[in-house]
């Protein structure tokens, strides 16, 4: 055990973290704005890196890519948001199901142009495509080009857009959809349609971040996403746990996801660093995120019964 | 943030150069990354194992982790080590390999468990060689071979079901290749892909319209065997099968590779590497050593398959 | 020939749950109609149908049979947050008004444009903010210093009067107030009340309200019915409200209903 190599593998986990972060923002959205937990994200975190990646393949520039996959994701939150509020179907289960069908659309994505027509794995070499916005090659090198600080920059930036259209007329209106839609609807506001703004947002972003996932760790899978839903909802939770006394307003909000996914990344590189096997990931991953769900229930208890135990006793 | 971020950046460089003024000497670093707990890439994983200890004993030190088949874990995974500076990593099966490509350009990788190199990296082979700092060993048992071997078992068939997982590069690989041969050959070939274990049995049940079923080198089939032999078996359809354990599990016959074997020869070139100086970027694509035929005694009888006298029953 | 104000109920049946053992006939053919600036105050046992009248009325649920009309316009068929262009609305429940995780003058700002088209500008103004300031300061509550408060801080009064000041914020064609201050204590309910009425009367507004109080329902406004069955069973204008005691109403009701009115929470005081 060398502390050393721990600091080595930081700015990794940080970089990771950042892209992670903008998942978890996406996340943020359904699961505290809107108020809905949404599945969809494993599908259309892979859906993102599946067509950002069959497009730098194809000659697209990277920048390009990003914004197309952005767009997929969109599309996805779209489908997710009609069968929930045009077919009634619950929305874990419309997501369950969009994400089930993704798995095939992505497949199909990243087959195409070849003879196939259906592919679960593209890479994204960093030999070959240079112009990549991040690639894991660079976390260690202390450059621009290390993917750290454009992370940094995109995340300052996605936050500034989100903040300000949350406090736009109809970002206002979506959070009253997730607040209280019984208000909403008084008000005139189509909760239906609010729903289907909302998981469009969050899965665009999903996707965003599913694509500079693929780039930055040089390949695109079908089954990149699995798992994505647990991170994002960790990183919400551990951002909220650790940060929610201290930061208020929304912008500051949307900062503690982010580092809620940094830390999350950082956890679990200095529990490997520790020696623990890999075989037990999941199981620690499962801990970490219970631990952090539960601690403001352990909180309101305590403090429950510390103001019963305050009462002075005569 | 940005000022801890450059904090760390610069700490982390000092601490950088100090660690690889460390571990020069007669120690060798090796790091392991396997993507997935599976009795073929465990026994890749040993055998390279193997392979180094009895060569360099003591001073070899590895680091082995496994991604538990979350393909984000390669890439974090991949910077732990070339953050460890090890001096070469050895990539189980195609994720881990593509991610450790991508995260160090000098460390060298060796892959194994890996089908197609070509495809998997993007990039074409000179002399089977890669040009970078990547070698490794592919676990494909020539394909060309396992379609004679259908044709020799059952000469009668005319439509050949190709039985495989559409999540699964390699799978998709091999079945492209497989159905070419067999084409050649005058068989009519159809394919079932299944997405996942859930929806294997049923995309199994179809494909029993067909004289002969093939199975790739598969990892979800390669996990569910016992449900694909419990549709195939009643059904009297033989299963050709592109690895052992499938053929052990569900098939009739099968051209094998050890991927003991292949982890093996993998070790032996981690050592050309690290000790003889040997470069990774010349050095071929390696097989496996030996192909072997091979039956499943059990099943054959009970579908009355008559297996010619160069194979070998399995399991002894 | 109608007035803008004026709304028209013809012959509304809902049945909740049809071919279930659960079947209930909520309205059973309602035909109401008020006049511009009406303030009508609805009485009646439990399950008489009057909140189910005013939910029909917001949309909430969509009708099996008959019509309404608002201010001359057919709004029978028109989703519930369409309609929400014409009607203000104060539910029993204080949670339900406002939301709770977005801070008072964001609920206000909503409130301001209800119905209309929301864009990309910025949610609140500067001046919106002063004139919301000065409405709230009305209220006599003290929540003209706490505009960046979160409304769940709020008391249920608050959040009641609150409700109402959103409801009245852009002028609404009908205003339908659901026993809204069934859940407040009596010092608050009669503040509420108060506040009501006031806003009404300035405003010149027609409303509804449902009320389980017999003294308030003839005490306020200048038209009182009552309900049974899913029925309009009683119509009182001004006039006669003024003559009418509680006993009065209690013996019309078994006259009309041929049964005693059993309303566990009526207040006959």
């Amino acid at each position: 055990m060398n502390i050393t190599q721990l600091l080595n593998q930081l700015p990794g986990a940080a970089a990771q973290g950042l892209i992670w972060g903008i998942m978890a923002i996406g996340v943020y959205i359904t699961f505290r704005i809107l108020d809905t937990a949404d599945l969809t994200v494993d599908g259309s975190f892979a859906t993102g890196g599946a067509v950002a990646a069959i497009l730098i393949t194809s000659g697209v520039h990277p920048l390009l890519a990003t914004a197309i996959a952005f767009l997929a994701g969109l599309l996805a939150g779209l489908i997710t948001g009609v069968l929930h509020t045009g077919m009634g179907i619950p929305a874990i289960l419309a997501g369950i199901l969009t994400q089930l069908a993704l798995y095939s659309i992505n497949l199909r994505i990243q087959g195409l142009g070849t003879d196939l027509g259906s592919r679960a794995n593209v890479p994204l070499s960093i030999n070959k495509y240079k112009n990549m916005l991040v690639s894991l090659r660079n976390v260690g090198s202390f450059s621009i080009e290390n993917p750290i600080w454009l992370m940094l920059l995109i995340t300052v930036v996605l936050i500034g857009i989100m903040y300000w259209f949350f406090g736009t007329e109809y970002g206002c209106g979506l959070r009253a959809v997730g607040s209280n839609q019984q208000m909403a609807r008084a008000q005139g506001i189509s909760t239906g349609r609010g729903k289907i703004v909302g998981l469009m947002i969050s899965n665009g972003l999903v996707a965003f971040s599913g694509a500079l996932m693929a780039q930055y760790q040089g390949f695109s899978d079908v089954s990149m996403g699995r798992g994505a839903i647990v991170i994002g909802l960790a990183a919400v939770i551990i951002g909220e746990v650790i940060f929610g006394k201290l930061f208020r307003n929304f912008a500051l909000k949307l900062l503690a996801v982010s580092l809620g996914a940094i830390i999350y990344y950082l956890v679990i590189q200095v529990v490997l660093w520790l020696g623990l096997n890999t075989d037990d990931l999941k199981l620690l991953t499962a801990l970490v995120v219970a631990l952090f769900l539960a601690m403001p229930y352990w909180k309101s208890h305590m403090a429950a019964r510390r103001m019963k135990g305050g009462k002075p006793v005569v | 943030m940005k000022k801890l971020i450059s904090m760390l950046a610069v700490l982390t460089l000092i601490l950088s150069v100090c660690a690889f003024a460390g571990a020069e000497g007669t120690t060798y670093q090796v790091g392991i990354l396997q993507f997935v707990q599976h009795p073929a890439l465990d026994e890749a994983t040993r055998g390279f194992r193997e392979a180094l200890t009895e060569k360099l004993g003591d001073s070899v030190v590895f680091t082995e982790e496994n991604a538990s088949g979350e393909v984000p874990n390669c890439a974090t995974i991949a910077s732990q080590l070339v953050a460890k500076q090890v001096n070469l990593i050895m990539a189980n099966a195609t994720p881990p390999l593509q991610a450790c490509t991508n995260a160090t350009g000098d460390i060298p990788v060796l892959g194994t468990s890996v089908t197609d190199y070509q495809s998997a990296l993007e990039i074409e082979l000179v002399n089977d060689a890669t040009g970078i700092n990547v070698s490794g060993t592919s676990d494909l048992a020539p394909l060309d071979r396992q379609a004679e071997m259908i044709r020799e078992l059952f000469p009668e068939a005319k439509t050949v079901g190709l039985l495989y997982c559409s999540g699964e590069a390699n799978s998709i690989f091999q079945i492209k290749k497989v159905e070419e041969y067999l084409a050649g050959m005058g068989i009519e070939c159809k394919r079932y892909a299944f997405t996942d274990s859930n929806d294997l049995a049923s995309v199994t049940q179809t494909a029993t319209e067909c004289d002969v079923i093939y199975i790739p080198t598969d990892n979800t089939a390669a996990n569910n065997t016992e449900a694909i032999a419990n549709i195939v078996i009643p059904a009297k359809v033989p299963v050709v099968a592109g690895e052992e354990g499938i053929c052990k599990g569900c098939g009739i016959a099968t051209l094998s590779i050890s991927y003991y074997d292949i982890g093996r020869k993998t070790g032996e070139m981690a050592y050309e590497i690290l000790v003889n100086g040997a470069d990774v970027s010349t050095m071929p694509i390696a097989y496996a050593p030996q192909v072997v035929k091979e039956y499943n005694a059990a099943n054959a009888a009970e579908l009355g398959v008559v297996i010619p006298e160069d194979y070998l029953p399995i399991g002894e | 020939m109608s007035e803008k104000g004026m709304l028209v109920l013809k012959q509304l049946y809902k049945t909740f749950n049809p071919g279930t053992v659960m079947q209930k006939t909520a309205l059973d053919g309602v035909t109401l109609t008020l006049q511009p600036g009406d303030f009508v105050t609805v009485i009646g046992g439990n399950g008489a149908g009057k909140s189910t009248m005013l939910n029909a009325i917001a949309g909430s649920f969509q009708i099996d049979s008959g019509s309404i009309l608002l201010s001359g316009r057919d709004i029978t068929h028109l989703p519930e947050h369409r309609r929400a262009a014409f009607l203000g609305r104060v539910f029993q429940d204080p949670m339900m008004g406002t939301a709770a995780s977005m801070n008072i003058e964001e609920n206000l700002a909503l409130a301001a444009r209800r119905g209309q088209r929301r864009g990309l500008h910025w949610g609140i103004t500067a001046s919106e903010r002063s004139a919301f300031r000065e409405k709230l300061s009305t209220l006599d509550l003290g929540l003209e210093n706490r505009l960046g408060s979160k409304v769940g801080l709020l008391s249920g009064g608050q959040r009641q009067a609150l409700t109402l000041l959103m409801a009245t914020l852009k002028k609404p064609e009908l205003l339908l107030l659901d026993e809204h201050t069934a859940a407040l204590d009596p010092k608050t309910a009669e503040k509420v009340l108060r506040l009501t009425s006031q806003l009404i009367r300035e405003n010149g507004l027609t409303a509804l309200m449902v009320t389980h109080n017999m003294k308030d329902a003839l005490a306020l406004g200048n038209r009182t019915i009552m309900m049974h069955e899913g029925r309009v069973i009683l119509d009182l204008n001004a006039r006669q409200k003024q003559t009418m005691t509680v006993e009065d109403l209690l013996a019309q009701f078994e006259q009309a209903s041929g049964k005693q009115l059993a309303n566990d929470r009526m207040l006959l005081t």
